[in-house]
């Protein structure tokens, strides 16, 4: 579809195209991841109740991994909070970035309303909207977000529920390719962004924070974004810039 | 569950929510304030893309979970031949397909 034949859809009509492009592959992606949470949460001592109550309130992985690991080593409150804290940064900068992708500010919406939408925020949805943005017209593109990240809320709750009772059931080869999907996807899915800036920081990114970790634990990641992204940026605006003006 | 008891377990998943809840509060404050198309929200958004590029291959590359008993090269094969698919064909269920039958093959037969 062009952007002249989609300008003409309805709100739930782009809801329901969104709910489907989920439903395409993503949403069983991220059900496998978190299943994958789920089978370490099991191992650190969760019942299913507070599995599925973590991935409801935290929705974001690198948090959860590091609550259920710190949990199963019998940490005390405080350092979990501060890991959790420190491991969901991120989300500032994808909440910032989405309002920015869907145009948020041109629906008025009432601060509870963006706050509960947000909620819903997962890098998987993140990265679609990313997509979503160069096929939809810009007023779709909130509706779009709502029936895409609905539906993997709803597949992730999902997915927690079975990866908890699922390692009875699948061999570990099995279950380890079925966790190996997600981050591929997303992977593939940023590294084509459409701007060069952000294909730059994801190399960027990517490269710093593996080699960041051994000696930055979980501060690798706030440390690579940061860097990466400002190399990404700076390279894109200035030194790009100047070779354009050598060349003419 | 022994170490924290009924209270304490349900104490820790509340400070878990907490702990993100703060970010995506701070991130539906802060939205309003920056204007769109202006070089600090491209700022933002590179500081984005890197932060979880940076996830990604942590998940990678010191994997938690059951993950972690697969091997590194398994792991970057499967990546690399991902990436190289999607470079060489822009398809995006395709080349995820090239890249998990890879890191498949890469587990049972290296």
């Amino acid at each position: 579809m062009s952007i002249s034949e989609t300008v003409a859809l309805t709100a739930p009509q782009m809801r329901r195209i969104a709910a489907i492009d989920a439903l395409r592959a993503p949403a069983y992606a991220l059900a496998a991841t978190m299943a994958g949470f789920a089978t370490i949460a099991r191992e650190a001592g969760f019942d299913v109740w507070m599995a599925v109550t973590t991935s409801a309130l935290v929705w974001g992985m690198p948090g959860q991994v590091a609550f259920a690991s710190l949990y199963s080593a019998g940490a005390s409150l405080f350092i979990i909070f501060f890991a959790v804290t420190l491991a969901n940064m991120r989300m500032l900068l994808m909440v910032v970035s989405a309002a920015d992708m869907m145009h948020l500010h041109m629906h008025k919406l009432p601060l509870w309303r963006r706050v509960i939408l947000m909620q819903c925020l997962a890098i998987t949805s993140w990265a679609h909207l990313a997509v979503a943005e160069t096929t939809y017209p810009r007023h779709l593109l909130l509706p779009y977000f709502q029936g895409f990240s609905l539906t993997l809320y709803a597949s992730g709750m999902l997915g927690t529920v079975f990866g908890y009772f699922l390692p009875d059931m699948v061999p570990p080869d099995l279950l380890q390719i079925i966790i190996f999907i997600t981050p591929i996807y997303i992977f593939l899915l940023i590294a084509t962004a459409r701007q060069k800036a952000n294909r730059l920081a994801v190399a960027f990114g990517g490269i710093l924070c593996p080699v960041f970790y051994p000696v930055a634990g979980e501060w690798s990641i706030l440390l690579a974004g940061v860097m990466g992204g400002t190399l990404a940026i700076g390279y894109a605006r200035f030194i790009a810039k100047w070779h354009l003006e050598e060349r003419r | 569950m022994d170490d924290y008891g009924f209270w304490g377990s349900w104490l820790a998943v509340g400070l878990a929510a907490v702990g993100t809840f703060i970010w995506r509060f701070a991130g539906v404050l802060l939205a309003s304030k920056i204007p769109a198309q202006s070089p600090l929200m491209d700022w933002v958004n590179t500081m984005a893309y890197a932060m979880v590029a940076g996830v990604l291959m942590l998940m990678l590359v010191h994997p938690t979970g059951i993950l972690a008993a697969s091997g590194l090269d398994d792991r970057l094969l499967g990546l690399v031949t991902g990436v190289g698919a999607m470079m060489l064909t822009k398809r995006l269920i395709l080349s995820l397909l090239c890249g998990i039958l890879m890191f498949a093959a890469s587990l049972h037969l290296f």
